[in-house]
């Protein structure tokens, strides 16, 4: 017995050291980057730059900020990408025939939260494995995007406010990084402190005891969707805002950066485990590596190929973690 | 395409000597985390002879043959096989060394026909290597032919029921040329026809001089089939003796070792008069009907029946885990409906799961909130957590159960099996219930901390909850029950008091229609 | 219970093992969508036009079936639409350079291999998950050809007779040269999956893993070859394509994944494993074609087809699942 337990004691440090050393070695990761980068290009650390990295790696925070609850919760949601387009493109639609800017807003997160009750419905009630279901809405949402539009939504009413949702700043910070600290605290607090976060890790470490245990656990699941479908409403109005238009193929790809940083962070696609803290590391280092490639002149097209080996080799070292405590 | 010849039995045509044994295992051990699932454990097989290998649930038979079959490694020990020294790494292993496993976990793929089950080990081919469907599907009907068994070779497996798949798995041993034959728990969902055909085919197989180990713990048919018997118990090996030396009473004795009542002294009081739970009439679409029983405060109840007998799936009907046909299950006075978890735990019912990995634990997660799991919402004030209350109460019971562990932070995964129990017991008694239903509440668990958890189920009853136990542990029954009921094919085949019970009117009554022919036989 | 008791009176009739099965829905769908277009869109019912529905429905058909071969083995591959443009790379540069069909048929081969054997190792032998794999591979592959390119075409300047044959091409001035391809794969791999002992593998592989283990075979080993194929007969599809286009393009064969993983779901190759044909894969692909065929008939935009695809899947998944849960019980 003594035996049993000393194993399992060391089991803890390892593990302990392990997730942390995780997050270490991303911060680790990420000041390398920052010094490297600067190195090569000075005006990296221009304050121009500094905001255009932070702009880019708000819209991703608020929509994995979603996900990473989702993810926790084991469920995926790769309709993402598709959604954010057809989100702008509502929004703006709504905004030009309404002039009203509360109409656009509402309209855009009602949509998104749609698009995320829908996920939610097909996972829960359907038991559409959910990596397959959110491939096939993301389908209807590409195909409908185009449906609902040719070209881009152009912003007919050029409302000050609206504009100043991408572009605006609040002192010296620009509005969208306001939006993702709050979402991110939100989101931070639910899963920290809540029964709502204590149920999210719950459900992803074992559904069938959760539910045993009285809990209902589809609900969750659908609130989960539902609130990555109005994080990506979020993300959505702040693109369109800055691209001063609703653009339909807006978004490709961008729900595998979405993922690749949750996973980057340490959030195990198995669920119930990862932090949200950890995916706002994630974030960092796949955008200040973005921005790398822009600012050093090297081909655009290298930020697509990241993520997808990211995606890879992140998701491998979680196996490895996993089977180290098997 | 990828043809691999070593896949497949031919070469392995059982080469007979009578001098040598067919299978000689010395010293065998395998540890799990937690467990020592067997120990210096030694077994000898003869050419042509029924070896039977008999002991309580977890004593060991398992992993012996899911060593045997190449699934688990053995920790320590050697194995010979007809003389010569082997290692069995992998089921193809096994497979190469002539050695045959009939699961009692039926081991075939369900979309395929029986023939090609039949011939899943190896697709007889022509010249070309192109598979003979017509040979599989003629090799197959004789062979069901020869030994007198009326199946359609082209039937889908998995539409068959599981009686005539479990025959189909055992007919596989005779397609396969195997020197060593394992059946575990052959009869376990067969009728009293098919038990006859089956003794049919071991004899069959013995006069071949294959060697069969038959893994049982039903006295009848080993008496009936067997040459020689080995008990195991508690992973340990207990005795080998021939058949004829044993009587039943030995035999019992071999395998349960000390007496029942010595083991857990009961501590708590007579059970109380007020219902707490009451099931009327409950079906289930697939496996239930007409189950109906009560279970007062204060008293266990206790269902024996044996594999298959639908234990489980009465545990999770009650509980709403489940969804059911028909009937009505009320708890305190309150009916059960919708039928789900969240009604149920609302109502004071909940589960203690025989499958602790799959259906309690949340092993990844810290042991206090594995504990706290259904009792949440009372640590939290407007939806936050106060972590120092909820630690706290998980702390009393740490305490009180004497769980160990080194933190509160525990991964649960990391703590002992019957540790791991205590926490899920402590999540239940956190929340406050009415009524537990405990199946198998001691699978898994060593024999030390067997008597604690015992212990604990006489401390809940005695607190004044309704215990309903499924076990297939007979100690366990007559230690715990105040009541005791048996299931049989989905019914409820006896009710009786612990007073009045022997053990042979249980397993009379668990053996139900099959029982009554394996007495035929015996006279 | 009754249905137990006609169970074990032995095997239900013909009509009503058919009835059970997807392929009869699909072939049912089929029909009936032939008959509504048939009625409906101008030019639809001609052998023109069903012989170029058939050449056009080659390529699907063709990554169809690696993609049921891999379903079946219980496993998913959703890279093969970026592999279809990756493939062209190679094959364009290496007949321009060499005016080779032969070594640049090589090229894209050894390409499409080395992508199965990683997708193959990763998701086979280390046990990643294989969407999560595929997925990753997809978007690898597609930002190797932007970068490659420059999201420019690189236009085929051999003009190889061979290589346009097999866009334009006709046997007996009838049936498409991708078609003919198409048939023969289909022929080979019906065969492989019914009379090798390979293909009964993959299909006890993915119907059950532990029972297939028990009967000695190299669960690994037929999972990473079931990638490899998929990954080859996408580069076929990609070689076609290119031909067709007369060029690499960056943009090729984008969603072409997704269109083949809905038509082998329609077909009724279940992901979970085990299940399915590739007749019934056929008759996914078929629909799916005839669909935006029609469509473009009834001058609809074709953006139809990717909303009703990607119902689609979600409509397949859920009836298999819901038929799971029936046969279990719960």
């Amino acid at each position: 017995m003594t035996e049993i337990l000393r194993t399992g004691a060391s089991g803890r440090t390892s593990f302990a050291s392990l997730t942390g050393s995780g997050q270490l070695v991303l911060g680790v990761l990420l000041v390398a980057l920052c010094l490297g980068i600067s190195a090569a290009a000075p005006q990296f650390y221009s304050e121009a730059n500094i905001i255009a990295i932070l702009r880019q790696c708000a819209l991703v925070l608020i929509v994995a900020s979603g996900m990473t609850m989702l993810i926790i919760a084991a469920e995926v949601d790769l309709s993402v990408g598709a959604s954010l387009a057809f989100v702008g493109c509502v929004g703006m639609a709504v905004l030009n025939a309404t002039d009203s800017l509360a109409l656009g807003l509402v309209s855009a997160l009602a949509f998104a939260g749609a698009v995320g009750l829908v996920n939610g419905i097909v996972v829960t009630l359907l038991r559409v494995n959910s990596l397959i279901g959110t491939i096939g809405t993301m389908m209807m949402l590409q195909g409908g995007v185009y449906l609902f539009t040719r070209e881009a939504v152009q912003n007919h009413h050029q409302l000050a406010s609206f504009t100043a949702l991408g572009a605006g700043y609040w002192g010296p910070l620009p509005i969208p990084v306001i939006f993702a600290v709050a979402i991110f605290a939100l989101c931070a607090v639910t899963l920290r402190f809540t029964t709502i976060g204590r149920y999210l890790y719950a459900v992803g470490a074992n559904e069938r005891a959760v539910r045993l245990s009285g809990i209902r656990s589809a609900r969750l699941k659908l609130a989960a969707f539902v609130v990555t479908g109005l994080c990506v409403g979020v993300a959505g109005l702040i693109l369109a805002s800055l691209m001063n238009a609703g653009q339909p193929t807006a978004g490709r790809g961008f729900e595998l950066t979405v993922i690749a940083a949750v996973i980057l962070g340490g959030t195990s696609l198995t669920g119930g485990s990862g932090s949200l803290f950890g995916t706002l590391l994630g974030v960092l280092v796949l955008k200040v590596i973005d921005n790398g490639i822009i600012i050093l002149g090297w081909n655009q097209d290298l930020q697509m190929v990241v993520p997808g080996i990211i995606i890879i080799l992140a998701s491998y070292f979680d196996l490895l973690r996993s089977r180290h405590h098997a | 395409m990828h043809d691999d010849p070593t896949l497949f039995s031919d070469g392995a045509a059982p080469a007979i000597d009578i001098g040598v044994p067919a299978l000689e295992l010395r010293g065998i051990g395998k540890r799990f985390p937690g467990v020592l699932a067997l120990e210096n454990v030694d077994l000898t097989l003869e050419p042509g002879k029924v070896h039977a290998l008999m002991g309580e649930n977890g004593a060991g038979k398992s992993t012996l043959i899911k060593i045997l079959a190449g699934v688990y490694q053995r920790d320590a020990g050697t194995m010979r096989i007809h003389g010569r020294d082997v290692a069995i790494r992998s089921p193809r292993d096994s497979l190469r060394q002539g050695i045959k496993v009939v699961f009692q976990e039926i081991a075939l793929i369900n979309e395929f026909s029986v023939a090609e089950n039949i011939f899943l080990e190896g697709h007889p081919t022509d010249r070309l290597g192109s598979i003979d469907w017509r040979k599989i599907r003629t090799g197959c009907a004789e062979l069901f032919e020869r030994i007198g068994f009326a199946i359609d070779p082209m039937a889908r497996t998995g539409s068959l029921p599981v009686s005539q798949q479990q025959m189909v798995e055992i007919a596989r041993a005779l397609a396969h040329q195997a020197s060593i034959v394992v059946m575990d728990e052959p009869t376990s969902s067969l009728t009293p026809k098919e038990v006859k055909l089956l003794f049919t085919i071991i004899r069959r197989l013995t006069a071949l001089g294959i060697a069969v180990l038959y893994v049982s713990h039903k006295l009848d048919e080993v008496f009936e089939i067997a040459d020689t018997v080995t008990v195991l118990r508690d992973g340990r090996h207990i005795s080998t003796r021939p058949i004829g030396s044993h009587t039943d009473d030995s035999l019992i004795q071999d395998m349960i070792g000390r007496r029942i009542v010595d083991l857990f002294p009961r501590q708590r009081g007579a059970a109380g008069s007020r219902v707490a739970l009451s099931v009327r009439g409950l079906s289930t679409t697939h496996k239930l009907s007409d189950i109906s029983f009560e279970a007062r405060a204060g008293e266990v109840v206790g269902f024996f029946g044996l594999m298959g007998a639908g234990r489980t799936e009465l545990a999770k009907a009650i509980v709403g885990y489940d969804p059911i046909s028909a009937g009505a299950i009320t708890v305190d006075g309150r009916t059960l409906a919708p039928h789900n978890t969240a009604v149920g735990v609302g109502l004071g019912i909940g589960l203690l799961s025989e499958d602790r990995k799959v259906e309690g634990l949340m092993g990844e997660l810290p042991m206090y909130q594995n504990a706290s799991l259904a009792s949440l919402g009372r640590f939290a004030r407007h939806g936050f957590v106060d972590a120092g209350r909820e630690r706290q109460a998980v702390q009393g019971f740490v305490d009180r159960f004497r769980i160990k562990t080194p933190s509160l932070t525990q991964k649960v995964k990391n703590l002992s099996g019957g540790n791991q129990q205590k926490v899920l017991i402590a999540r239940w008694l956190m929340r406050g219930l009415k009524v537990i239903v405990v199946d198998e509440p001691t699978r898994g668990i060593d024999v030390g901390a067997k008597s604690e958890i015992f212990s604990l189920i006489d401390e809940l009853a005695g607190a004044g909850l309704a215990v309903v136990m499924m076990t297939s542990e007979m100690p366990e029954l007559l230690g715990l029950s105040d009541r005791i009921v048996v299931l049989a094919e989905g019914r409820i085949t006896a009710t009786m008091s612990r007073q009045d019970a022997t053990q042979e009117m249980i397993l009379n009554a668990a053996i139900g229609a099959k029982g009554r022919t394996s007495h035929e036989f015996r006279h | 219970m009754s249905s137990v008791t006609d169970r074990a009176l032995g095997p239900p009739p013909v009509w009503r093992r058919l009835i059970g099965r997807q392929e009869t829905a699909a072939f049912i769908c089929l029909v009936a969508l032939l008959v509504f277009f048939s009625l409906t869109a101008d030019n639809f019912f001609s052998t023109r036009n069903f012989t170029n529905v058939l050449g056009q429905a080659s390529l699907t058909l063709i990554a169809g079936i690696g993609c049921a071969v891999v379903f079946i083995s219980g496993e998913v591959d959703i890279s093969i639409g970026s592999l279809l443009a990756t493939v062209a790379l190679p094959l364009i540069v290496i007949m321009n350079d060499t005016n080779s069909l032969l070594l640049g048929v090589a090229g894209a081969m050894a390409v499409g291999l080395a992508v199965g054997v990683i997708n193959g190792f990763l998701s086979a032998y280390l046990g990643i998950n294989s969407l999560i794999v595929t997925l990753g591979m997809m978007f690898t592959l597609r930002g190797g050809v932007y970068l490659y390119t420059g999201q420019r075409a690189i236009a085929d300047d051999a003009g190889l007779d061979s290589f346009i044959a097999l866009s334009d091409g006709r046997l007996f001035d009838v049936l498409p040269y991708s078609a003919v391809i198409a048939i023969i794969l289909l022929g080979v791999f019906v065969y492989v999956l019914r009379f090798r002992r390979f293909g009964r593998q993959i299909y006890a592989v993915g119907g059950n893993r532990e029972v297939a283990r028990l009967a000695g075979y190299d669960v690994r080993r037929v999972k990473f070859t079931c990638f490899v194929i998929s990954s080859l007969l996408a580069t076929c599809s990609g070689i076609i394509l290119a031909a067709r286009v007369g060029s690499a393009q960056h943009i090729a064969g984008l969603n072409f994944e997704f269109q083949v993983v809905a038509a082998t779901v329609l077909g009724g190759v279940s992901l979970s494993g085990g299940i399915g044909s590739l007749g019934g894969m056929t008759l996914g692909v078929l629909i799916l074609q005839f669909l935006s065929n029609g469509l473009r008939g009834l001058s609809l935009p074709t953006e139809w087809q990717l909303v009703i695809t990607g119902a689609i899947i979600i409509a397949a998944v859920a009836l298999d699942e819901l038929k799971r849960r029936r046969a279990h019980g719960d």
